[in-house]
């Protein structure tokens, strides 16, 4: 069986690469429609080689290491980013089992009980390279960058934990195949917690960086962030690194919140699946492109005050409504007691909504 | 609209016997101080005449009177003409002025610039330092007796260019390595930039290390700049952060220096028009009208009615781009991914495409002439400028409103930050939206109004926070108000000549000085021109709005985040042609 999952693991990895290739695509052509101009089109057709032409230019650039960097770190860092954000894929099912020459195949390379555990310490090891990456420059751009990167990390891991935490109390289970078998039987949990699903995607926008998170490499203030002193392939890693964890956060995230592979049909034709969850995480990420085309960046210290004062309470508020709607349901044996869960988690949305306006009306601002 | 008058006679010789006297040279106005009264006089205008801008300080170099004079143009915010008041100094080194930075910080900058270019010392100055030229330059490079490398002759056109009509190259005659002069004992193969480094470096205020909360910290000096993406070309800012905060920031510049006035002196009159142009590259039209102007009064010549209409309308629409692109840059400067800096360019370009209709040229338009206009309006290019301004402009103003005032992370980002008081705007010499969102009503356009300003009907926006915010929406009112003004004008324009006389290359004028300044969209644009009825002029300076305005960027910006200066810098609205000139 080794060569199932070698094989599995294989595939995976070259749609991830062959992904990030077209995600960068798919992310110029989306702004430039949002930005009233055109995009990469001449590339092949429509522009769809333009990933080719920029991977080869990558390749054969000149790579710069700064004297004074520390080599060893500075050269491992980027890995150190790259491969926790593949690794971190394996646990996401992408389809029922499939029959194949007699044989039963599940679409997943590893199906772990502790599959949310597994995420969350995997995604946690990314921002060792980025901090060590800034570190090992030694370039104070660089260097802030780092600082704002673990800074920013510790205060949104916590908001992504109690997500987390959301879901596995209505899924009953920490395997993310058992997560999407339990919407099968209820619904989608962004029904049941949208405001989860809202809190999961901002927290999600700071962990991968994105706008308007992207502090650790906010150019307008800091030049590139802790990539400053990258070149060539070195700086493409770090580059596919971001490319590759907005996929896969996309992926766990539809996993989590929106039913994964499920969708109509797919018990009949298994293929259906990794179609199906192709579609909802094209979607996720042109939120994610769409925001970034949208807004301004937050500054530093309102990112932090906004991660410590409004996520984070708002995120325990909705683990507490979670779990007590879960308890009445269950002690009074009516599942449509449920139901208090969304409206309770829409009006602990609402509040914290209020007072995030309200604190931007306030003239000074700590 | 009243052009307000001076009520008051002013007879400062009377007040300061013996230490002024009127400038009776002909041509020439206002009163020489002597050097040692300066401080007194600068007080009395300040504090009992209400002169609290200072707009210009500048120096003149009057080599065959073997005299450095100091020039100094103070207006009153509240409106009318100002007052011009020099000090002369025998050409002697060193030649010795007193800084008035004490009385107008405005002139911090400004001064600098002078003892640089000039060589005259400030005394009293808090940091007399090199600010356009590096800091190994050899000798002051606008005193009339400096001669630049490949120096052929005092002005143009130069007559060694083509003898006999043959073209030869300066660098010809000059080899390599022989163009450059400097100090005695200065080799440059050995020169490192530590010792003029440390001096910028001790010049910021450092704090102790000891914090309040009594954990030590170290603070970390970063160089934002030269290369940066954020600091508009150029620039460099030395700031020490604490942790993200900055604690310290000195401006350095000076690395697209020029000397965009010594070629102006070499230039014929007219040669200059053109240079104007490269000056604030955004607003070729409003550059051009400046020096226009101040050469017109020189003259002393009338523009005609279709002129000064076309010239009203150009200087709008160039208002009217330039805060478009304005506010798309500084959405970028704050973090925002291209998109209203696209969307700002799309309704820049037809406006350049006026521009390009009308002069030939998008961007360096060298319009304007003295005593008129270039060329006429082209056929059909004033159904044009009509569909803009009465279809398109207005509601993209209005879109770009809609869409970003009431941001929330615009409005966090801005609000609140980096606020200047009316009273540091005025002393700071701060001038243009940044003045006025500080709550002081001053535009030129109704303080002076120059050309037909007078006739139209529109408001001097301002807003009462000083913070990046109402500077914000001064720039978004301030292109609703052009608009207005637009529309008057275009329905007020006569036919007829555009020029007094007919087109000349080379102009009659007549010796004097005269100081032109108009409301552009950065803020006060100044020319002050000598002739001596030469060709040429004697001194050509210019009042750089994006210059003087960095005066109060440290005040602005101590205090708040790194993110904050970027921010602040975009607010200001510099553009580094006209910042290094």
């Amino acid at each position: 069986m080794i060569w199932e999952w070698l094989i599995k693991a294989l595939v995976l990895i070259f749609t991830l690469l062959i992904g990030f290739g077209y995600l960068t695509y798919y992310e110029r052509r989306a702004l430039a429609f949002i930005q009233s101009r055109l995009g990469p089109n001449r590339a092949g057709p429509q522009g769809l080689m333009q990933w080719m032409a920029d991977a080869v230019k990558l390749i054969f650039k000149e790579e710069l290491t700064p004297d004074n960097a520390y080599k060893l770190v500075f050269f491992l860092s980027p890995v150190v980013t790259m491969v926790p954000s593949i690794v971190i894929a394996a646990v996401i099912p992408w389809g029922p089992p499939v029959t194949l020459f007699g044989q039963t195949f599940n679409q997943y390379v590893a199906d772990i009980n502790v599959g949310i555990l597994y995420l969350m310490s995997i995604a946690s090891i990314a921002v060792y390279g980025i901090v060590l990456a800034g570190w090992s420059s030694n370039n104070k751009y660089a260097m802030m960058g780092g600082l704002r990167s673990s800074a920013q990390m510790i205060s949104y891991e916590l908001t992504l934990g109690l997500s987390f935490v959301v879901v596995i109390l209505m899924a009953g289970s920490m395997s993310l195949v058992e997560i999407v078998e339990a919407q099968r039987e209820v619904t989608w949990f962004a029904v049941i917690q949208p405001v989860g699903a809202i809190l999961f995607f901002i927290a999600t926008l700071a962990e991968v960086n994105r706008h308007p998170f992207d502090m650790p490499e906010a150019e307008q203030e800091i030049v590139a962030g802790y990539h400053t002193e990258y070149s060539g392939m070195k700086f493409a890693l770090f580059f596919m690194a971001e490319y590759q964890k907005m996929i896969v956060i996309s992926a766990i995230m539809t996993t989590l919140f929106f039913g994964g592979y499920l969708g109509p049909g797919v018990d009949r034709f298994p293929w259906l699946g990794p179609l199906y969850m192709a579609i909802k995480i094209i979607i996720l990420l042109f939120f994610m492109i769409w925001v970034r085309a949208s807004w301004p960046r937050i500054r530093y210290n309102r990112l932090m005050a906004f991660g410590w004062k409004v996520m984070l309470p708002l995120a325990l508020a909705l683990v507490f409504i979670t779990a007590t709607g879960i308890l009445l349901a269950d002690t009074m044996g009516n599942p449509w007691l449920m139901a208090i869960i969304p409206v309770l988690s829409l009006i602990a949305g609402w509040i914290a909504t209020l007072m995030v306006d309200r604190s931007l009306r306030r003239k000074s601002y700590a | 609209m009243a052009t307000p008058t001076l009520t008051e006679t002013l007879d400062l010789s009377a007040k300061f016997p013996g230490a002024v006297t009127a400038d009776a040279r002909p041509g020439y106005t206002g009163w020489i101080v002597e050097a040692g009264k300066l401080l007194e006089v600068a007080a009395f205008l300040r504090d009992e005449m209400g002169y609290d801008l200072l707009s210009s300080v500048t120096g003149v170099d009057y080599l065959p009177d073997e005299k450095m004079e100091v020039v100094y143009q103070a207006y009153k915010t509240t409106g009318g003409p100002g007052i011009f008041f020099k000090v002369q100094a025998p050409r002697l080194d060193p030649i010795e002025v007193p800084s008035v930075v004490p009385i107008w910080p405005g002139a911090d900058l400004q001064e600098r610039e002078i003892w640089d270019l000039y060589g005259v010392k400030f005394t009293g100055h808090p940091d007399l330092r090199r600010i356009l030229t590096w800091e190994g330059f050899s000798g002051h490079p606008m005193r009339k007796d400096w001669k630049e490398a490949f120096y052929e002759e005092d002005a143009k056109p130069f007559k060694s260019r083509w003898p006999e009509g043959r073209i030869k190259m300066a660098e010809e005659r000059n080899p390599f390595g022989d163009n450059v002069t400097f100090d005695e004992g200065f080799d440059p193969e050995k020169w490192t930039s530590n010792d003029p480094e440390e001096a910028l470096y001790t010049s910021l205020k450092k704090y102790t290390a000891e914090t309040s909360d009594g954990i030590k910290t170290d603070h970390i000096l970063v160089n934002m700049g030269p290369q940066h993406p954020s600091t508009h070309g150029v620039f460099r800012a030395v700031v020490i952060l604490d942790g993200e905060t900055v604690v310290s920031l000195k401006p350095v510049m000076g690395y697209l220096h020029r000397n965009h006035e010594k070629i102006g002196e070499r230039n014929t009159f007219l040669q200059n028009m053109p240079y104007t142009d490269r000056l604030d590259y955004f607003n070729s039209m409003s550059n051009n009208w400046g020096y226009a102007l101040a050469v017109e009064k020189l003259m002393g010549v009338a523009v005609p009615e279709r002129a000064e209409y076309i010239r009203v309308i150009m200087a709008e629409l160039s208002r009217i781009q330039n805060h478009l692109i304005w506010t798309g840059m500084m959405l970028n400067d704050l973090g925002a991914y291209f998109t209203p800096a696209l969307y700002a360019f799309e309704e820049r370009e037809l406006i350049l495409d006026i521009f390009e209709a009308v002069a030939g040229s998008r961007m360096m338009c060298n319009y304007f002439r003295f005593g008129g206009l270039a060329r006429d309006l082209p056929e059909g290019t004033l159904e044009k400028i009509k569909d803009l301004v009465f279809d398109r402009l207005a509601a993209k103003v209005d879109e770009f409103d809609r869409l970003l005032t009431e941001n929330e992370i615009l409005v966090a980002r801005l609000k609140g930050i980096s606020k200047l008081s009316p009273e540091d705007a005025v002393a700071y010499s701060m001038t243009g939206p940044v003045l006025r969102a500080a709550g002081v009503p001053y535009d030129i356009r109704r303080a002076e109004p120059y050309g037909i300003y007078d006739r139209f009907d529109f408001d001097v926006v301002t807003q009462t926070d000083g913070d990046m915010y109402a500077r914000y929406l001064v720039r978004l009112e301030e292109m609703r108000q052009s608009l207005r003004i637009l529309r008057q004008a275009i329905a007020g324009l006569p036919e007829g000549p555009i020029i007094t006389g007919k087109p000349q290359y080379q102009v009659r004028v007549p010796a004097g000085e005269a100081y032109g300044r108009i409301e552009a969209p950065k803020g006060e644009l100044g020319y002050y021109v000598i002739s001596n009825g030469k060709p040429n002029p004697w001194r050509y300076h210019v009042r750089a709005p994006s210059f003087i305005n960095l005066t109060a960027l440290e005040k602005m910006c101590v205090g708040g985040k790194i993110a904050d200066f970027v921010a602040i810098l975009g607010t200001i609205d510099i553009v580094l042609g006209e910042l290094d000139r």
